[in-house]
């Protein structure tokens, strides 16, 4: 029995195509792990840069602004960084295109918390190459290229006449056959993901088992379907074909549907609305009555009642920052509204996901290493609660005509936001699913296929 | 030339009996006409938003009661990206770049809310449109219809005796390559026809030259595309050993060509050419400015000197005494000075830009695909360059709007005069329009595309009819 599989195991590594394979699967993975790595390197660089560049600025505006805290206010930011997790450079996901880090200053957040980073939209476009890339889309395709003529090769050289008549179970063959390329694809994926572990740092928790799960699950759904196709005995030439055929939808064509339905289904209008609500919930308090913008910050901020208001002055700091918070308030509908439909969308890609193992895996993936929109909405929320803080710490010194020198600034120096999801997300099941169904469906084409010598 | 034709048509007849090949060219030309109806609904929705909202803006600036200009200057103003009809074609990098961006004294601020910015991850495998159809799909069609083309012949034993009847290789090969030509046409017309009657309802008939010029050379440009496929199809089966052989070399390089490379080389031109990050971009320009002179730091040398200048000049001890409000000049001043360092520093960054995509670019000549992918880009106005040319052009409105308030606040203000002046000024400050570059100056600014794709057309019928010296006849 083991003498067998070592001679198909000979025999596979005879071929071209299998050394041909493992070397595309190892030099991309490398590839991958190595532009991963340098994209999430040079966002710690910039992360860095920004920790000495924070009290730098801060030390500048107190020299200009420092005697009139309003107006230090008006000019000082504060920044939160989105921490890379070192699972970011396995899955970098969203991290391109969403900012590193959010500065803001003390005026309205709303005007501010939606500002990108500086980017080239044809690098945004193309996208990154990290592992993840490498597990989802080549590794199907070098499964389809050591699988597709395992038993078709046979018949088409005419092997397989003898064979079935000398064999009692033609079946093993196909199977030792099958096992024999799975050991080694396994094998491959087993060795990059041991070279991440190493060389990204990964820690050995929960995590890194919950992934493999995911990724071997994946690449056993992938098999499966290639036994499927395979199954039905049919030339070569079809089953090359139509696997092609099954990753282009899979992998192509059926996710490009999901986009676009999603954004053509789920529009994001609240975000015009938000950019708008908030200018103008601001701006049109200079023309009105000082008491509109009091009343209903006083309403919002009860606490505050306390620190007397002058309404007689033409200017002051305490209206000033009231009308800024204006333009939040008035904008929060718009906000809330935005952020459930971001859900939506979320909601349905993970519907859609159920089906297609390929946005499963990149969903799942990106979840774990914290680079998907969920936390980057759970990032702009911390962003939300500096805000907050920054406000609450400085509006009773503002309002009781504080000085800059009073306030402790260090308190605001860079703050980091940590974020990935630690919880096994059991939907990627689904994927072990219907590699299952596909097998049932595969092993029963097999009985009928290969009672047939050709 | 009539045998050639003889072999085209028999070519295509073949491949449309052929059942599966007839369903499949069936599937995908339905899935031309899915991607054609939903470009469009989205591009209806995206631009109806984009235009509501703008229209609302508009209105908003010009219903804003008497007011300081300053103030109007930092009420500044909000503009949206324009889709150019043609989009709905192809998506280009729209979902990636932003869509609005605002506008305001002082302040340069980025064109936020790309779509990109709502998806969980599923955009990086791509959005379906017509353009990624025809560039993605339809050769991968091409290839599974015109693998066996020779080499299928010559399993046969045909080929032999097509040979010794006296038809030429170079007969048999373009007459191959004609046939599925005619193949891909026939998927492809109907898009013409399609595409043609959505725009000119989307346009309402108001067809501009200048469009139309764009569509007859964007479909000028992918039937060349076609070609270079079927070219390269033919020419691939007459050399492989089996059709087999010639169908994994073919899908081989679709994926390596197709899937790989292109983000291979756009990956290679941003680590060669980095980019500086948001904050060190900003702390550049802040650098400058400090040279340049500081206008809140009361002691500033360059402010100084030019408030004495100004004294001067107009003979008196007090700013109050000028015949103009001295704040409104100082801020005109400092914009000039910060507008003009921010579009040095915008420059070279887009700069930076254009060379990491210029591998894209040079890559054409290795892989038509990219040569297609950023000529149909341009054309569709869904490229960088439109992209670099919006930005300039929302920073050019932003600084006349900016420099118009000053000289509002310079003429109107202060100096015994009252502190606000009077709405009627604001609307005469005309409303942000986009204006789309002339198809003639993307033709120029694709010389390099459009060479890729001659040379490659070139580059195939040189191989096409040079096929007699190297082609496998048994």
């Amino acid at each position: 029995m083991k003498r067998l599989y070592q001679f198909e195991c000979i025999l596979f590594f005879r071929t071209q195509a299998a050394w041909w394979g493992v070397l595309i699967l190892l030099l991309s993975g490398a590839a991958g792990l190595y532009l991963g790595k340098s994209f999430i390197d040079k966002q710690r660089s910039v992360i860095q840069k920004a920790a000495v560049l924070q009290p730098e600025n801060t030390q500048r505006n107190l020299r200009y602004f420092g005697n009139e805290l309003g107006l230090m206010l008006y000019h000082n930011k504060y920044t939160l960084v989105n921490q890379p997790d070192p699972w970011a450079a396995f899955a970098t996901g969203q991290r391109d295109i969403n900012p590193v880090m959010l500065t803001v200053s003390m005026l309205g957040l709303q005007g501010q918390m939606y500002d990108t980073d500086l980017n080239n939209p044809v690098s945004l476009l193309y996208g990154n190459i990290d592992l993840a890339f490498v597990f989802v889309f080549l590794f199907p395709l070098v499964i389809i290229a050591f699988t597709y003529n395992v038993l078709s090769a046979e018949q088409e050289s005419g092997v397989w006449r003898i064979i079935h008549a000398q064999a009692d179970n033609p079946q093993r063959l196909i199977r030792r056959k099958l096992l024999v390329r799975a050991v080694v694809v396994l094998g491959v994926a087993l060795v990059l993901l041991l070279s991440a572990v190493v060389y990204l740092r990964l820690p050995l928790d929960g995590r890194l088992l919950w992934v493999s799960v995911l990724l071997v699950s994946y690449l056993l759904f992938w098999f499966a379907l290639s036994c499927w196709v395979i199954s039905w005995g049919r030339s070569s030439g079809f089953n090359l074909a139509a696997l092609v055929a099954c990753w282009v939808l899979l992998n192509m064509l059926a996710p490009a549907l999901v986009n676009i339905w999603t954004s053509w289904r789920y529009p994001v209008p609240e975000a015009m609305e938000t950019a708008m609500r908030q200018r103008e919930g601001y701006h049109e308090k200079w023309d009105m009555d000082k008491s509109v913008t009091m009343d209903k910050f006083f309403a919002h901020y009860p606490q505050f009642r306390k620190y007397p208001f002058d309404s007689s002055q033409d200017f002051s700091w305490y209206w000033y920052y009231g009308m800024q918070q204006m333009g939040d308030d008035e904008a929060a509908a718009s906000t809330k509204a935005m952020r459930e439909k971001l859900q939506q969308r979320q909601r349905f890609s993970n519907a859609a996901a159920l089906m297609l193992p390929g946005i499963q895996t990149t969903l799942r993936l990106n979840q774990v290493a914290g680079t998907d929109l969920q936390q980057y909405l759970q990032f702009q929320s911390a962003l939300q609660q500096l805000h907050e803080e920054v406000r609450m710490y400085f509006y009773p010194m503002v309002f009781s005509d504080g000085k800059a020198a009073q306030a402790d600034w260090n308190k605001f120096a860079l703050r980091y936001f940590e974020a990935h999801d630690q919880r096994p997300d059991w939907r990627q099941a689904s994927i072990l699913l219907l590699a299952i169904v596909l097998w049932a469906m595969a092993a029963r084409n097999f009985r009928q296929t290969l009672k047939q010598p050709l | 030339m009539q045998t050639i034709l003889l072999i085209a048509g028999q070519t295509w007849k073949t491949i449309l009996r052929n059942k599966a090949s007839f369903w499949l060219t069936v599937l995908l030309g339905i899935t031309l006409c899915v991607a054609t109806w939903i470009g469009w609904q989205h591009y209806q929705t995206q631009q109806q938003q984009r235009l509501q909202y703008s229209k609302a803006v508009r209105e908003k600036w010009v219903s804003k009661p008497d007011k300081h200009p300053h103030r109007m200057a930092h009420y500044g103003y909000l503009v949206f990206r324009d889709k150019h009809p043609l989009s709905f074609f192809d998506f280009g990098i729209e979902s990636f770049s932003g869509v609005s961006i605002f506008l305001e004294a002082h302040k340069q601020n980025t064109v936020n809310f790309s779509e990109a910015g709502f998806s969980n991850g599923t955009l990086r495998f791509g959005e379906m449109s017509v353009a990624m159809v025809l560039q993605l799909l339809v050769p991968l069609l091409i290839f599974f219809l015109g693998y066996n083309a020779i080499a299928g012949e010559r399993e046969s034993g045909t080929l032999k005796i097509l040979l010794c009847q006296g038809v030429s290789w170079r007969q048999l090969m373009v007459g191959k390559a004609l046939g599925i030509i005619a193949v891909s046409f026939t998927l492809f017309l109907p898009v013409i026809v399609l595409t043609i009657v959505l725009w000119a309802m989307l346009s309402q008939g108001q067809i501009t030259a200048d469009a139309a010029l764009r569509l007859l050379l964007l479909l000028i440009a992918y039937a060349a595309y076609f070609a270079i496929c079927a070219g390269i199809t033919v020419l691939v089966s007459a050399v492989s050993r089996s059709s087999k052989g010639a169908l994994t070399i073919l899908l081989g390089s679709w994926i390596f060509f197709l899937v790989i490379l292109p983000r291979l080389t756009q990956a290679a031109g941003a680590n060669i050419y980095p980019a500086p990050s948001k904050i060190e971009f900003a702390a550049a320009i802040e650098e400058d400015l400090h040279k340049q002179g500081d206008s809140h730091n009361p002691d500033d040398p360059h402010y100084a000197g030019m408030k004495a200048a100004v004294l001067k000049k107009y003979n008196v001890k007090d700013v109050k005494e000028l015949p103009f409000n001295y704040g409104g000049y100082v801020m005109a001043e400092g914009e000039k000075i910060s507008a003009g360092i921010y579009a040095d520093h915008l420059r070279r960054l887009t700069r930076i830009y254009q060379q990491q995509n210029s591998f894209t670019v040079a890559a054409s000549y290795i892989n038509p695909y990219l040569s297609i992918r950023n000529l149909s880009m341009a054309l569709t106005a869904a490229d960088f360059a439109t992209y670099a040319s919006f930005q300039e052009q929302a920073e050019q409105y932003r600084y006349q709007l900016a420099q118009r308030m000053n000289r509002l606040q310079m003429e109107y203000i202060g100096n015994n005069k009252p502190a606000v002046i009077s709405h009627d000024h604001w609307a005469e400050m005309p409303d942000f329009r986009y204006r789309f570059k002339t198809a003639g100056s993307v033709l120029q600014e694709q010389g390099a595309t459009i060479m890729a794709l001659v040379c490659w057309l070139g580059l195939m019928t040189v191989g096409l009819l040079t096929a007699s010296k190297w082609a496998r006849t048994l």
